[in-house]
């Protein structure tokens, strides 16, 4: 850098004092008339960079200068030597780099100076300023890096390893990192909503699912304790005239007739244990086979149950299956919970629904019973109920006041009617 | 009726069972078996080809079953007499089958006697439902009260399978009388319902199988 001001200015200094020489030797003016020309129009606009560029005559006074060159009385010294550049600092402390040439054998000289003060002052104020700058910067990085990494990359970083170790219906997400930004927030609350959704949901199949195998479980053991009690006992016995028979040969008559009646009665009792099983007479069409299971269920019960279905209604075998299944329970609840003495079913069509309505004089209940407590409690009846009817495609509605009976209503859209209903003879 | 055989088609799809039947039809002088089917369809071709005098049906079987046979032989006309030869104990199976034109109605767990006795009675035109099924058909004697006019009509049209809504409406009265009229049946009847009472009128004659089948 200093090598470089050092030639500039000579250079500098040099051309001039050769021009203004040149022209002094051809035309032997007062070179006060040419140096208006153009081609010195360095005295009147500076050189390139921070300095100037002045004529002196022999007595140092200024003949021609570029603006700026009045301090050259401040920074003249004796000694300075001419034809090369030096570096002088003034009584104010401001360094320049200065070259003198001589014009005309010392008649005059040409003096260029470059200030160092103005050639570097921006840069040296700004060089001063730099480390400030660069602390400030990493500091304000450092800060910034820190935000994002608080507030966006470690609450991210931290919901992805939930994500990935989150298992589905039977984790709840922890919650959320406090700092993390707004949006990270609302990901964290959807996907604590979803966890929660699918714990429940799993919660419910377990229940579920261990309900439907209590209710296996105990309808297998009735079955068996029937099949024990009844049949069994009675082949048994069956057996034993048998082989009465075979070692009497007196009254085998007798005997026989007995045998013939135990075994009618094992008859009677496998299909009893058949029907409750499956209704053989489903196939008989919805009208018929509730009337069927209304007779048999006040037999059952000794109260009167009547069924009123008008044969123009035509369902589906699993319809009907589920409406008598309905019909069932409801009289069994009816007699078991409300003491009733009397329950009615009919069924009517209401719009583009079908209605089953079934209606005791029981006692009732209070309407506001949660089912779910219900359920829980073991009292399966009008949660089966329901679902019966959603398989099917209806739902259940159940009305009643305690005092007042229960009415229960099964209603089915016609348009889930299978096209081709249960098969039934016609002009049955 | 006593010199010639009564012929009879016998329909069961469980071989064990048909065998048995049978074995005891082919013994008894008073009847003839003229064949055997294994399902409803060769039921009905056995009926319309040798023309029996009695059919004896299973109720469930492959094809047909046996009361659609029942309302085919009525449909067409036949000579023949159907009874229905079911495990079902079912009321209203007795109701379907004789809607659909049988004249009788038996469990297989019928003595020979009882089977034989039930062939002739419907072979001579009568109508005999099996006592363990029909129960109120067993129990003794019992000389009903005198129904009414309006009381045998609603009697036979809720026999014929309709609602009280449809009886009202066929008879121009409210369903509120046509329950009234019911429960006074069923008290004359001394029944516990729609089915037992229809079973009771056909009991004591109060109402024939003829009228029943009318349309």
């Amino acid at each position: 850098m200093e090598a470089a001001v050092s030639s500039y200015v000579q250079d500098l200094a040099e051309s001039i004092s050769y021009r203004i020489d040149g022209d002094i030797r051809l035309w032997n003016f007062p070179s006060k008339l040419f140096l208006s020309a153009a081609r010195y129009r360095i005295f009147s606009w500076g050189p390139s960079i921070p300095g100037w560029v002045a004529y002196i005559d022999g007595e140092g006074k200024i003949i021609t200068s570029s603006p700026g060159a009045a301090s050259i009385a401040a920074i003249w010294q004796e000694a300075l030597p001419i034809g090369s550049a030096v570096r002088v600092r003034d009584k104010e402390g401001n360094e320049y780099t200065m070259a003198i040439c001589p014009v005309a054998q010392g008649r005059g000289y040409v003096v260029a100076a470059v200030s160092w003060n103005q050639l570097l002052g921006g840069l040296v104020q700004v060089g001063r300023l730099w480390p400030v700058l660069i602390v400030l910067m990493s500091t304000g990085s450092f800060w910034a890096i820190r935000l994002l990494w608080r507030r966006l990359i470690s609450p991210l970083k931290g919901l992805a390893a939930e994500i990935d170790d989150l298992r589905v219906g039977k984790d709840i997400p922890h919650t959320v990192d406090p700092h993390a930004v707004k949006e990270i927030e609302s990901v964290h609350n959807a996907l604590t909503r979803f966890a929660r959704a699918a714990a429940e949901r799993d919660n419910l199949r377990r229940y579920y699912v261990r309900d439907i195998v209590r209710v296996q479980e105990t309808e297998r053991l009735e079955m068996s304790r029937e099949i024990h009690d009844g049949p069994l006992q009675d082949i048994t016995a069956l057996l034993q005239h048998l082989h009465m028979c075979l070692e009497e040969g007196e009254d085998t008559r007798e005997r026989i007739m007995k045998t013939e009646r135990l075994a009618k009665t094992v008859v009677r009792e496998l299909r009893g244990l058949c029907d409750e099983l499956a209704p053989p007479w489903v196939d008989l069409g919805v009208s018929d086979a509730m009337t069927e299971l209304a007779e048999r269920l006040s037999q059952n019960y000794d109260i009167r149950v009547s069924a009123e279905i008008d044969k123009s209604f035509d369902l589906g075998s699993e319809q009907t299956l589920s409406l008598l299944r309905i019909f069932q329970e409801a009289v069994s609840n009816a007699v078991r919970h409300g003491g009733a003495a009397e329950v009615h079913a009919h069924m009517f069509t209401e719009g583009a629904y079908i209605v089953l309505e079934i209606q005791d004089n029981g006692r009732g209940f209070d309407s506001g019973v949660d089912h779910e407590v219900l359920r829980l409690e073991g009292h399966r009846g009008l949660a089966n109920m329901t679902e019966r009817m959603s398989l099917i495609g209806g739902s259940l509605e159940v009305y009643s006041t305690a005092g007042e009976g229960t009415c229960i209503r099964c209603i089915l859209g016609r348009e889930t009617l299978p096209e081709t209903a249960a098969p039934k003879p016609e002009n049955l | 009726m006593s010199s010639t055989p009564i012929r009879i088609v016998l329909a069961d799809d469980h071989p064990l069972t048909r065998s048995g039947i049978a074995e005891f039809l082919r013994r008894e002088k008073t009847l003839e078996l003229l064949g055997e089917a294994e399902d409803g369809l060769r039921a009905w071709q056995l009926i319309q080809d040798l023309r029996p005098d009695v059919a004896l049906l299973d109720i469930r079987m492959p094809g047909l079953d046996g009361v659609i046979v029942a309302q085919k032989v009525k449909d067409a006309g036949l000579p023949t007499a159907t009874i229905m030869l079911t495990s079902y104990d079912a009321q209203q199976y007795v109701m379907a089958s004789l809607r659909a034109g049988a004249r009788g109605f038996v469990l297989k767990t019928v003595t020979p006697k009882e089977l034989t006795s039930a062939i002739a009675t419907v072979a001579r035109g009568g109508l005999y439902l099996d006592p363990e099924v029909a129960s109120v058909m067993g129990e003794r004697e019992f000389d009903p009260e005198q129904l009414s006019a309006r009381e045998r009509e609603v009697l036979v049209l809720a026999a014929k399978g309709l609602s009280s809504k449809e009886v009202a409406g066929k008879l121009f009265i409210s369903e509120r009388t046509v329950q009234t009229h019911l429960a006074s049946i069923y008290d004359k009847l001394g029944s516990k319902n729609k089915t037992e009472a229809l079973l009771l009128a056909l009991k004591y004659g109060v109402v024939t199988l003829e009228e029943l089948l009318e349309d």
